[in-house]
């Protein structure tokens, strides 16, 4: 009464008990009316039930208390208040434990201290404070300065906060300690920088070998042949067998080179990864086959409509180095057989290229595959020990496996997954 | 080593006699299996430039040389070689002129317009055979062409 | 000037003698001439240098790609960018078959790419059948003279 009294009018909240014995609350909006000499003669007041929004502010204080000790228990997070200034106003366990102060220490300091001193210098601060009043809202990843000194990689997002006219109260900010992330991307990167190095080197040496290592065959092979040209009847027998000898090596040296190549382009470049049909590729391929040698009696049975999805270049490939041996290793046949087909393996599909050639002993199963490594004499069987190899590499590369079976002069069956 | 069936062959021939012609002395050399026909220079160029309903397209095949005939329906040899080369895509791609006319105005605007090499054919049923087989064995076989 | 013929631009002189001997064996009795380095193509073609005032086309240019000096890649290039030599027939005769050099090359207008087989047999196969095909089937560009 004695407020209402000095200033003639009075507002109030209270609560009241109902006849129900619940409470409500009212507002109370009271006026003193007073006669011509200043005498009050009458209290003018409207009461209006309030218990709703009561209820809610309460809740809503309990909901404000709930998120402050959740906030200040938040460990990853540092989560803290500036004014509009900058200076620090609160301060949760997430940044004590990023930054390194206690609540104590930093409270009412300016928060450019979190700065590298290139970013103070720079103003950094101070930009991006201007930067969130204007826009609301400031987000960016860089360094930041613990308090011992040491930097950290910080994600860092700047809200601003204003009052219900919209006057800048002050400003949210959440730092999380990226620094971890950080260096695993720069390792990261780092590893990709070498590796692309490494690729650049590999690359430029294949360019080498391929150019300077077969200009010098070409000319142990030309001039051997111009000496058995030209010089002919200089010569002996023995001596143009030399020769002979000389050109063949040179010969052999160049598909060599052309194989280790061909090895190393299936490990370099992206995989085109499309619907390929095979049964079409392996036709095509026998039928190259058949063209370099029309003589052969020799059959091809490919299954239809073997499609997969891989590379198709480096499919033709495989093929052409699976067919080429089928076909080279039946070359002692009076008729040979080789098929191309599919069959469930593991709960895979395995393509398979079988045919009824000069096989070989399983015991060397494991050397099919090996760079140069080759089971019959070259006089025998000519080869460079690198096909294989490249097929496997291939199929490696598109995430399958290859393997196979035979037995000396029963055949062999070579089989892979995609 | 360019294997023949790994090439694609191109023959932009609107004559149906020399068409036959060309690939009677292809197939000789083994590369007439290759070898794509366009009547005229709209279907070459929708070939290359079309929606993608071309049933080549479906069929994923990629020329990877071009015989040109000059003298050509709708849209003219010299024309198509000029949007060939005016396109990244195509750009590369090499492109024989292969026709009857031995018009300097028409050799220069072809090298000109990026032409690698331009071939008059010949009158007679036996040359032109030859020079056909011998442009498709050295484009095939001996040359280098991109992948 | 106006001849027939052939500039070799070769740095191996094993690989000189052997593509003479190549096109000896095939009568192609084209006059050779030889630049060592790609610099020394450079002034032949453009009459700089020692050939100061004597510029010369040729009816062909055999070009390695690995050079000392000046590299063929960009001899091709300036060939291409000067007036006089702009359409001259360039064929790139060398080692290796590296994609980025046979794409690149045809990019800077290479008209053809034949890569050298190391077997002689084949080598001078591969030299006949480019004589055979840029000196008779092919009908060369207008001399810039002429044009």
């Amino acid at each position: 009464m004695p407020a209402l009294f000095a200033n003639d009018q009075l507002t109030t909240e209270y609560r009241f008990r109902g006849k129900d014995g619940a409470y409500r609350w009212v507002h109370d909006e009271s006026r003193l009316l007073r006669d011509a000499t200043g005498r009050p003669i009458e209290v003018v007041g409207s009461w209006v039930d309030v218990t709703a929004r009561r209820e809610a502010e309460v809740s809503l204080r309990a909901g404000e208390e709930r998120l402050r000790l959740l906030v200040g228990s938040v460990r990853d997070y540092a989560i803290y208040m500036l004014d509009p200034d900058g200076h620090v106003r609160s301060w949760n366990a997430g940044a004590q434990h990023i930054k390194g102060y206690t609540e104590a220490e930093i409270l009412g300091q300016h928060f450019s201290r979190f700065y590298t001193p290139e970013d103070v210098a720079g103003g950094r601060p101070a930009a991006a404070l201007r930067a969130t009043a204007a826009g609301g809202r400031f987000e960016e990843e860089n360094w930041r300065v613990r308090k011992d000194g040491s930097r950290f990689w910080a994600d860092v997002v700047m809200t601003a906060v204003r009052d219900d006219r919209g006057a800048l109260v002050g400003f949210a900010k959440v730092t999380r300690d990226l620094t971890e992330r950080k260096r695993a991307e720069q390792a990261l990167r780092s590893y990709a920088a070498q590796l692309e190095v490494a690729n650049k080197e590999l690359e430029a040496f294949s360019y080498s070998v391929s150019h300077d290592l077969r200009t010098p065959l070409r000319s142990l092979d030309g001039f051997s042949q111009a000496l058995l040209e030209d010089y002919h009847d200089r010569l002996d027998d023995t001596g143009r067998d030399f020769l002979q000898r000389v050109r063949a090596a040179s010969q052999r040296m160049g598909t060599l080179i052309d194989d280790l190549l061909s090895l190393s382009r299936v490990t370099r470049g992206d995989l085109q990864v499309a619907a390929v049909d095979l049964s079409a590729l392996a036709a095509a391929v026998a039928t190259e086959l058949k063209k370099s040698d029309p003589e052969r009696a020799i059959t091809f049975a490919i299954a239809p409509d073997l499609v997969a999805r891989a590379d198709a270049g480096l499919m033709r490939v495989v093929l052409q180095n699976l067919l080429g041996n089928a076909w080279k290793f039946t070359g002692r046949r009076p008729a040979a057989h080789v098929e191309v087909g599919v069959m469930a393996h593991d709960g895979r599909r395995a393509f398979f290229v079988r045919d009824d050639g000069a096989g070989f002993d399983m015991a060397y199963a494991a050397k099919l595959f090996g760079t140069f490594q080759r089971l019959h004499a070259a006089a025998e069987f000519p080869g460079s020990g690198i096909g294989l190899a490249t097929v496997q590499r291939i199929i490696h590369r598109h995430g399958g496996q290859v393997w196979a079976e035979g037995a000396p002069d029963r055949g062999a069956t070579f089989y892979f997954t995609l | 080593m360019i294997l023949p069936h790994e090439v694609e062959i191109l023959l932009v021939e609107d004559s149906a006699h020399d068409e036959e012609l060309t690939l009677r002395a292809l197939k000789e050399r083994n590369i007439a299996n290759q070898v794509f026909v366009a009547r005229d220079g709209a279907e070459a160029l929708d070939f290359f430039f079309g929606d993608g309903s071309h049933p080549w397209h479906e069929i994923g095949i990629v020329p990877r040389v071009v015989l040109l005939d000059l003298n050509l329906p709708k849209v003219d040899g010299l024309e198509v070689l000029r949007r060939l080369k005016a396109d990244e895509r195509t750009r590369a791609l090499p492109v024989i002129v292969l026709t009857s006319s031995r018009e300097e105005p028409d050799i220069a605007a072809a090298y000109r317009l990026g032409a690698k090499s331009y071939i008059v054919k010949p009158v007679d049923f036996e040359s032109f055979a030859r020079a056909v087989s011998d442009v498709g064995l050295y484009w095939v076989l001996l040359n280098e062409l991109p992948r | 000037m106006h001849d027939r013929s052939i500039l070799l631009v070769e740095d191996n002189p094993d690989d000189e003698a052997l593509t003479r001997r190549a096109l000896a064996k095939n009568n192609i009795q084209n006059e050779i001439v030889v630049a060592r380095d790609g610099a020394e193509a450079l002034d032949w073609l453009f009459g700089t240098g020692p050939h100061a005032g004597r510029a010369a086309t040729p009816e062909l240019v055999l070009l390695d790609l690995k050079l000392p000096k000046v590299d063929g890649l960009e001899v091709l290039r300036r060939i291409r960018a000067n007036p006089s030599t702009r359409l001259l027939p360039v064929v790139i005769l060398t080692s290796s078959r590296e994609e980025k050099d046979v794409v690149t090359g045809y990019g800077l207008g290479a008209n053809s790419y034949i890569r050298k087989p190391v077997d002689f047999g084949q080598f001078v196969e591969a030299v006949r059948q480019l004589g055979l095909y840029w000196l008779v089937l092919n009908e060369p560009p207008p001399r810039p003279d002429a044009a």
